[in-house]
């Protein structure tokens, strides 16, 4: 293990300074990152102090030093986990071979693929919350989007270390296009569809963080399995910083369901002061989670399964022991899916359904969160539910793909899923509802009319702490 | 095809539990561990969270499904010699998240395959 290294130009603990060329590669890249920061990161707020967690190594502590920084002025570094001595691949055909520190010829360009998608995630989602800062209801809720941001960045350059050093100039081309795709754009969109939504408001964002990042912290941990140890030794610390955003948002929209249960507890309708009724989170809620639900792909995937058998990407903890065929092969997953206006049932073979397994824990954590909302509805006294919709609502990838089935997951006519979009979906008018509610609130201890306090601060600190110092 | 799955202690590392200390308390266990669980019997892992963010620092123990929830820096040696079987489920720390929340971590680590 390497020592970390703060006074580099940049931080890390990957011995960066021995390694002159890829050094000097990396040296070369990071104005344009900073470039692209400047033009796609948050809009405006260079000048003021947020107080930010930065990590500056992987120990203990290492990993959250709070402090007031200038967003420009982050350190953005590169961190890999401590190594087990002597790792075996736990999966796969693999299974036992010692884990490889550099890539195997056969899987380079499925890796760089990975790599790649799995970076161009990192930039997109900074590019989708770039506004959000003039709209904040608290300082409280700025500094959080502000470390959601600056840690997705250095999500980008862990990644990018990847690249640069285990994928010769095709790596360096790709680090190059992570900063030329702009998410939503027409002609150079962001790799993955949700990554193009826009993040207009608030409540996209609680929903992008609660959902479309927990897709993401379930892709870091298939991948913090792989045998390719570099990209597990960094997915296993990003993780670690992935926990953050993953609470930002289930805290967020739990705060936002919270207050609207305040108002109708009161009698109060949302709408008429200011806040945002149930009807309209429920929309966010189905928008954004069935979005994600596409980010995982095919339920049925052969791609999935060579991953598996390569050692490439396992299973959701594979390395705790908690699977007992490690290689996959004697199991069949069992699911339903639409023929007509019922449904069939439709056995894949495990290996197969290696996307489908990491979706149905992702599933499960979603309903989790889901029910933490209503335990909250339920302490207001209030009757009504948020409802997660069934893994097989409103599909565009996989076995689903094509289907129509309503929010709980029966098979219904295409004319029927058209007639009742509006029900379920967000309309133009509930944006603007939800707009309307946009208003920022910079004052330390100060919070919009929509959305309740958090129970506690950040780092031991109260809520009314100064999060954002304006120069 | 084994069943011979490992005993495992998992402590949150979820914003909340994490902003209450335990990144630390995962790494001083660990070090006790090293001492009461010589044979390394027990297999010590971050969880990144469990969903019981408002009674953190969370830890649960798996298969035993035990889920202690509130600990402290202090509750440490207890904890320790409750994994290592040597002490009972120590008071004060059990029930106190929801049941359903429990259960998911259970579902999620109960994997069926």
């Amino acid at each position: 293990m390497n020592a970390v290294d703060l006074e580099a130009r940049i931080p890390n603990n990957v011995g960066l300074k021995d390694d002159k060329k890829l050094l000097r590669a990396l040296e070369q890249w990071q104005p344009r990152f900073l470039d692209w920061w400047r033009e796609m990161g948050p809009s405006d707020f260079r000048e003021d102090q947020i107080y930010l967690r930065t990590a500056v190594g992987v120990g203990q502590g290492g990993w959250a030093n709070f402090d007031y920084v200038k967003m420009p002025d982050y350190r953005w570094g590169i961190f890999l986990a401590e190594p087990e001595p002597e790792k075996k691949i736990h999966f796969g055909d693999k299974l036992g071979d010692p884990v490889w520190d550099a890539v195997p010829g056969e899987h380079r360009n499925v890796l760089r693929r990975i790599i790649v998608t799995q970076a161009d995630t990192e930039p997109a989602s900074v590019e989708q919350q770039r506004l959000l800062g003039h709209t904040a209801p608290s300082l409280y809720d700025l500094r959080n989007v502000f470390q959601v941001n600056v840690e997705e960045g250095r999500h980008l350059w862990a990644m990018v270390y990847l690249l640069h050093k285990y994928f010769g100039a095709d790596g360096r081309d790709e680090a190059e296009e992570l900063l030329r795709r702009r998410s939503g754009h027409a002609d150079n969109p962001r790799i993955l569809q949700a990554f193009n939504k826009p993040t207009p408001d608030w409540l996209s964002f609680f929903c992008f963080t609660s959902f479309t990042d927990r897709d993401g912290k379930y892709q870091l941990a298939a991948l913090a399995e792989s045998g390719f140890y570099p990209l597990a030794r960094s997915t296993q610390f990003m993780l670690t910083e992935e926990a953050h955003h993953l609470s930002v948002g289930e805290n967020g929209v739990g705060r936002v369901v919270e207050r609207t249960a305040q108002l109708m507890k009161e009698g109060t309708d949302p709408r008429t002061v200011g806040a945002i009724p149930l009807d309209i989170i429920q929309k966010y809620v189905y928008e954004w989670s069935s979005a994600s639900y596409d980010l995982f792909g095919g339920e049925d995937s052969s791609n999935a399964a060579t991953y598996f058998g390569a050692g490439l990407k396992g299973r959701y903890r594979e390395g705790d022991g908690l699977y007992r065929d490690p290689k996959a092969l004697e199991q069949a997953y069992t699911t339903q899916v639409a023929e007509g206006t019922a449904l069939r049932t439709l056995e894949i073979p495990l290996r197969r359904a290696m996307n489908a397994l990491l979706l149905e824990a992702y599933y499960a954590d979603c309903k989790r969160i889901v029910d933490r909302w209503n335990r909250t509805l339920k302490r207001y006294d209030v009757a009504a539910e948020v409802k997660l919709p069934s893994l097989r609502f409103n599909r565009q990838q996989g076995i689903h793909a094509g289907k129509w089935y309503d929010p709980e997951g029966n098979p219904i006519a295409q004319a029927e899923f058209e007639k009742r979009r509006t029900t379920w979906f967000p309309s133009a008018e509930d944006y603007a509802t939800v707009k309307s509610c946009m208003k920022k609130v910079y004052e330390p201890g100060k919070i919009a009319n929509w959305i309740a306090p958090p129970a506690q601060g950040i780092n031991n600190n109260p809520f009314e702490w100064e999060y954002v110092k304006f120069h | 095809m084994s069943d011979a799955r490992p005993r495992l202690v998992y402590v949150c590392e979820g914003g909340d539990c994490s902003e209450k200390g335990s990144v630390e308390l995962h790494n001083d266990l660990k070090e006790m561990l090293k001492t009461a669980d010589p044979d390394g019997k027990l297999k010590l892992r971050k969880y990144p969270c469990f969903g019981g963010c408002e009674h953190g620092i969370n830890l649960a123990l798996f298969p035993d499904k035990v889920f202690l929830s509130k600990l402290k820096k202090e509750d440490l040696p207890r904890v320790c010699d409750f994994v290592c079987g040597k002490s009972p489920v120590p008071a004060g720390h059990t029930g106190i998240v929801a049941k359903d929340v429990e259960q998911i971590v259970w579902d999620l680590l109960d994997t069926g395959f």
